[in-house]
């Protein structure tokens, strides 16, 4: 039996998790030269380590690979990263990413009776898992300044039917988790970021999410955020998301402000 | 009825402090004012109202969100259903429907009535019940309505009371009732807003007629009904020289009632009352004894539709509510009153109808004045 202390935490972490996990991304990223990096094909350089308060754990483990993974829900909710670099094509770099994560011991716990329930305990949730792959393509347009496309698929695999009644009516949750109701989804987005003035950089990011079979089948996001970057070894940042969504209940539109978080490099020896 | 969710202090500081960061810019739970507007709603298909009129048949009913008297729903019955499905609810829909267009009242006072929440599938019975009965309008004020309740896996809720109209609503407020006085302030965020939905309707040859529909606390173990009937009793006062009719669900029973504690009645598989070393010693919302004379007022200035000595003559009768699903009604919580005339025995509380919630409507008929 899982503690109300771990169910807790679990809700906490999840939500943490999404909220943070869409307000970067989700991927490592590395600027040519530059050590802080997020959003883009470029993978980290070898033996760097990133870790933010909200941002999942990345480690560059060889000149064209990266691992990350989310250290506050790996216990609930096991999780792996791989971004793989490939060749440049016409001034762009190519990666992919890919992903694969169990959410089950994390929906279990928060299906739950009373505070931090956001399934209803009469539902059972089945095992599931779920792969992302996605490809980016990134450029420097400008000095210091760079352009990424990307586009995902997520596959699902679950042991049996999980109730519609399951589902958590929420921004960044409902449209990631819509992959498991019906099989495969798909999204695609645009990264710009780079240098203003000094220290202080920037960084906007949009992405759609489309659920082909599901009758909520959008969503929508976009992210802005200002980074300062001390050294190579800390940055802070500070931003918005705008999320548009179809729900059960119908369409809505989120601003989820401010998005705050702490992050840390350093060289593993 | 409708128990509190069950936020606890010790566990819940941060599904606010989470749920808010996801939610920021947008209240998790909608506040509202102490006066504002109601909702206006009207039927997909209009139909003309009667205009030569003498009497017009008005019920109020507690629909208990459609979902029918015998679903365990944890929050007001001993049982552990919590989101109930898209069929469910229509198939109790069509029966309050079905029940509606049979007995034909001309207006109509809903308490529990969902407007799009999760755990009734997110129809909106309003206009779903204007488009599938003769009513034309409608208009609701929501009592309880959150973005997401992280409890239960309850989530998205709006929950109220409405009236229904074959003629128009000319004016609708949602007045706000004081809130409960025995929750702490985050139980008290996340809980019911009580309200009076106060409507002016076109009645055709009456030039000042009010509809005023009122749910009071269900669950409070101090003096909070009383002065949320207190509250109702002053707006009435307001409306001197006008006509009024009023009811809704009090959670009171009528004065002088003979049994007035109901902790056995209600309590579920586990739970102990009136022995000495039971703490509580009552069940919340159960006993209603220290609570015995604060309808007296209302009986007082108005006229009920089952006047005290009828009800005191044969008291079953008039039972409109019980929380067991099996049980025989036991208890009267649901009233209509006026200041004008109800037709003599007219009065009616339809106890033969079983399975569609936990209360029984209440019908009557009113003289419309000339």
């Amino acid at each position: 039996m899982i503690s109300s202390c771990a169910s807790r935490w679990a809700t906490a972490v999840l939500l943490s998790f999404l909220l943070c996990t869409a307000a970067t991304g989700g991927e490592a990223r590395q600027d040519a030269g530059q050590t802080w990096s997020s959003g883009t094909a470029y993978t980290l350089p070898v033996g760097r380590m990133e870790v933010g308060i909200f941002q999942p754990l990345r480690y560059g483990l060889s000149t064209s690979l990266e691992f990350s993974i989310h250290p506050l829900v790996t216990f609930l909710m096991p999780n792996l990263s791989v971004k793989w670099s490939h060749r440049s094509f016409n001034g762009f770099q190519v990666s992919t990413n890919h992903s694969l994560y169990y959410p089950t011991p994390l929906l279990r716990t928060v299906a739950r009776e009373g505070t931090g329930g956001l399934i209803s305990p009469e539902f059972r949730i089945p095992n599931m898992v779920a792969i992302n792959t996605e490809v980016l393509a990134s450029k420097f347009i400008a000095k210091d300044q760079v352009l990424t496309g990307k586009l995902g698929l997520a596959l699902a695999a679950k042991s049996a039917t999980l109730d519609r009644r399951t589902t958590i009516d929420l921004p960044l949750i409902f449209p990631r988790m819509n992959v498991f109701y019906h099989g495969y989804s798909l999204r695609g987005g645009t990264n710009l970021q780079g240098r203003m003035f000094r220290r202080w950089h920037y960084r906007a990011d949009a992405e759609i999410f489309i659920t082909p079979k599901a009758e909520e089948n959008f969503a929508f996001e976009q992210l802005g955020l200002l980074l300062w970057q001390k050294s190579a070894r800390f940055q802070f940042c500070f931003g918005y998301k705008l999320v548009y969504g179809e729900y059960p209940f119908g369409s809505q539109w989120h601003l989820l402000a401010p998005l705050v978080d702490l992050q840390w490099g350093w060289r593993v020896k | 009825m409708i128990k509190e969710t069950r936020i606890h202090t010790s566990q819940r500081h941060w599904v606010l402090i989470a749920t808010a960061l996801l939610l920021s810019c947008d209240p998790l739970v909608n506040q509202f004012k102490p006066v504002e507007e109601a909702v206006i709603y009207t039927a997909k298909h209009q139909q003309a109202p009667p205009n030569n009129i003498d009497k017009i048949t008005v019920m109020t009913w507690n629909i208990r969100f459609a979902a029918g008297r015998r679903t365990p729903w944890f929050g007001d019955s001993c049982g552990d259903r919590v989101i109930l499905s898209e069929k469910e609810i229509l198939s109790t829909l069509e029966g309050l429907a079905a029940k509606i267009n049979d007995i034909k009242p001309d207006i109509l006072l809903l308490q529990e009535v969902d407007v799009e929440s999760k755990r009734s599938g997110y129809i909106d019975q309003v206009q779903w019940l204007l488009d599938h009965t003769y009513f034309s309008y409608g208009a609701y004020a929501s009592i309880w309505q959150a973005q997401y309740i992280p409890s239960d896996g309850l989530g998205r809720m709006n929950m109220g009371n409405a009236i229904l109209s074959r003629w128009k609503i000319v004016e609708a407020e949602r007045i706000q009732l004081p809130q409960r006085g025995d929750q702490d302030a985050l139980t008290k965020y996340f809980y019911l807003r009580r309200n009076i939905l106060k409507t002016r309707i076109a009645l055709p040859g009456v030039d000042s007629f009010y509809v005023v529909n009122t749910h009071a606390e269900a669950f409070s173990t101090d003096d909070t009904k009383k002065r949320q009937i207190e509250r109702l009793e002053n707006e009435l006062s307001k409306l001197a020289g006008a006509y009024i009719i009023f009811g809704g669900d009090f959670n009171l029973l009528p004065p002088g009632s003979d049994s007035t504690d109901f902790c056995m009645e209600d309590k579920c598989s586990g739970e102990s009352f009136h022995r000495a070393k039971d703490n509580p010693q009552h069940k919340e919302g159960s006993n209603y004894t220290p609570e015995m004379n604060w309808l007296r007022g209302l009986y007082d200035r108005y006229f009920c539709s089952v006047p005290m000595k009828d009800y005191l003559i044969d008291q079953p009768r008039h039972f409109t509510h019980a929380t067991d699903p099996n049980a025989t009604w036991d208890r009267k919580i649901d009233y209509l009153f006026t200041n004008h005339r109800w037709l003599p025995n007219t009065s009616v509380t339809h106890q033969d109808i079983t399975d569609l919630s936990d209360h029984v409507p209440v019908s009557a008929q009113w003289e419309v004045p000339r």
